[in-house]
C-alpha cells in the first residue's frame, strides 16, 4: 500500500479551504442569527458574537502589531458597532466580509489614532503564543516577533491586504470588496508586500548570522 | 539579466494568484534565470513564516472578556437610549389618562342635570338652582347650517271642468309659474 504524505503547509492549506467552506455554510445561519438579533433577540446577538469573536480578535491583532490589548480594544469596538448598525444591516449580503470591513476600519483608526506613540510588537508573549514544548514555542515566538516587525514595515493597506489575503485565506476579489478598492490595486498591494517581507525577513536572518 | 522586474510577478505566482498566462510567463523566466528561481525559493520561505501566524494562540480569557466587556456596554448603551423613550411613553400615557378623566367627568355632570332634575324637583320655598352647563358640553354642540329647500318649479295644476253631459269632462291645465 502506497502512503501519501502531506507538508504541514499543505496541512494549513487544506484545513483553511475546509474552514472556508465551513465559513461559507454559516453564512445562512449568520443571516438568519443577523435576523433574529435585529428584532431584539439578545441570545441571537450573544451567538454571534461567539462565533464571530475569534475572527475578529485575531484579525484585529494581526493588524495592530500583534499587540493583544489593543486587539481586544478593537474588537470590542467592532462588536459595539455591529450592535449599533444591526437595523442598517441587509442580511443578504455577506456578514463575513462586512465584519472584517469594520474590523479594518476600526484598526485603522486605532493606528491612526497612536502614531505619535510608539508600536511596541509582541512584547506581551504571556498572552499571544504558540502551543507546543517550551523550546519550540520560544522559538515560534522569536520568528512570530520577526513576522511582526515585517508587518510593521507594511503601509496600512498593504498590511490589510496581506492579513486578509495571506493570513484569513480570502480571495483576492473578495479582499478588494473587503477594503473597497479594486482587485488590480490589491493585487499590487499584496505583491509589494510580500516583497518588503521576503526582504526584512533576509535582512534579519543575516544581521543574526 | 534584469530580473527586478519579475519580482512582483514572482511575490503572486507563489500564491497561485497570477492569471494561467501570466503565470506561464514567469514559470519561462524561472526556467531560465538561477537567481529569480532563488528569489521564488526564499519567497515560499518567508510566505510559510509568514503563514505561522494562522497558527497563534490566543488565551481564551481574552476572547472572554471581550465577550463580557460587549455585553456590559451594549446592556448600558440600550439603557441610555431607552429611559427617554420610557418617558416620552410615560407622559403620553398620563396625558391621555387625565384628559380620559377629565371628559369622563364632564360626562357625569351633564347625566346627573338630565336625569337627577326631574325626579328630585327643588321645594317651592327655595329658589330654583340651575344647573351650570358645562363649558365642553356647549363647546360640543355644533349648530348645523339649516339647509333651504330646493326650489323646484311646481307641478301644473289640473282643473277638471264637468259639464251637463256626463260624457263631455274638460280638463284644463294651469302653469303656476305664471305660465
Amino acid at each position: 500500500m502506497r502512503e501519501q504524505y502531506i507538508s504541514i503547509e499543505g496541512m494549513q492549506e487544506l484545513a483553511l479551504l475546509m474552514v472556508i467552506d465551513c465559513a461559507d455554510a454559516q453564512e445562512s445561519e449568520f443571516a438568519r442569527l443577523v435576523r433574529q438579533a435585529k428584532a431584539g433577540d439578545a441570545a441571537a446577538f450573544e451567538a454571534i458574537l461567539c462565533q464571530s469573536e475569534r475572527r475578529v480578535l485575531l484579525t484585529a491583532m494581526r493588524l495592530l502589531n500583534g499587540n493583544v490589548e489593543d486587539a481586544k480594544d478593537a474588537a470590542q469596538q467592532v462588536f459595539l458597532r455591529l450592535h449599533r448598525s444591526l437595523s442598517r444591516l441587509d442580511t443578504n449580503r455577506n456578514f463575513a466580509s462586512w465584519l472584517y470591513r469594520i474590523t479594518v476600519n476600526v484598526c485603522r483608526d486605532m493606528l491612526r489614532g497612536r502614531a505619535r506613540r510608539p508600536v511596541v510588537p509582541l512584547e506581551d508573549a504571556g498572552h499571544c503564543a504558540t502551543a507546543g514544548r517550551a523550546e519550540d514555542a520560544m522559538l515560534r515566538d522569536e520568528q512570530m516577533r520577526l513576522i511582526y516587525a515585517a508587518l510593521g514595515t507594511l503601509s496600512e493597506h498593504e498590511r490589510a491586504a496581506i492579513v486578509l489575503r495571506d493570513l484569513e485565506g480570502i480571495s483576492t476579489a473578495e479582499v478588494a470588496r473587503i477594503l473597497e478598492s479594486s482587485e488590480a490595486t490589491v493585487r499590487s498591494q499584496i505583491s509589494y508586500a510580500r516583497v518588503k517581507i521576503r526582504k526584512f525577513v533576509d535582512r534579519q536572518q543575516k544581521r543574526h548570522l | 539579466m534584469n530580473c527586478e522586474k519579475f519580482e512582483l510577478p514572482i511575490a503572486l505566482y507563489v500564491e497561485g494568484d497570477l492569471t494561467s498566462v501570466e503565470a506561464c510567463a514567469v514559470e519561462l523566466h524561472l526556467a531560465a534565470c538561477e537567481s529569480c528561481r532563488e528569489f521564488a525559493v526564499e519567497m515560499r520561505a518567508s510566505q510559510a513564516a509568514l503563514k505561522m501566524l494562522r497558527n497563534e494562540y490566543v488565551d481564551a480569557s481574552a476572547f472572554e472578556q471581550v465577550r463580557v466587556n460587549v455585553l456590559a456596554a451594549r446592556s448600558r448603551s440600550w439603557r441610555s437610549v431607552a429611559w427617554p423613550r420610557y418617558a416620552i411613553a410615560a407622559g403620553i400615557v398620563i396625558a391621555l389618562l387625565s384628559g380620559w378623566l377629565m371628559r369622563r367627568q364632564a360626562d357625569h355632570t351633564v347625566v346627573g342635570v338630565q336625569s337627577v332634575h326631574p325626579i328630585l324637583p327643588a321645594p317651592p320655598s327655595q329658589p330654583v338652582i340651575q344647573p351650570r352647563q358645562p363649558k365642553v358640553l356647549a363647546a360640543r354642540v355644533r349648530r348645523r347650517p339649516r339647509r333651504q329647500a330646493p326650489r323646484f318649479k311646481s307641478e301644473p295644476l289640473v282643473v277638471k271642468m264637468i259639464t251637463d253631459d256626463p260624457q263631455v269632462v274638460i280638463y284644463w291645465l294651469v302653469d303656476q309659474n305664471g305660465g
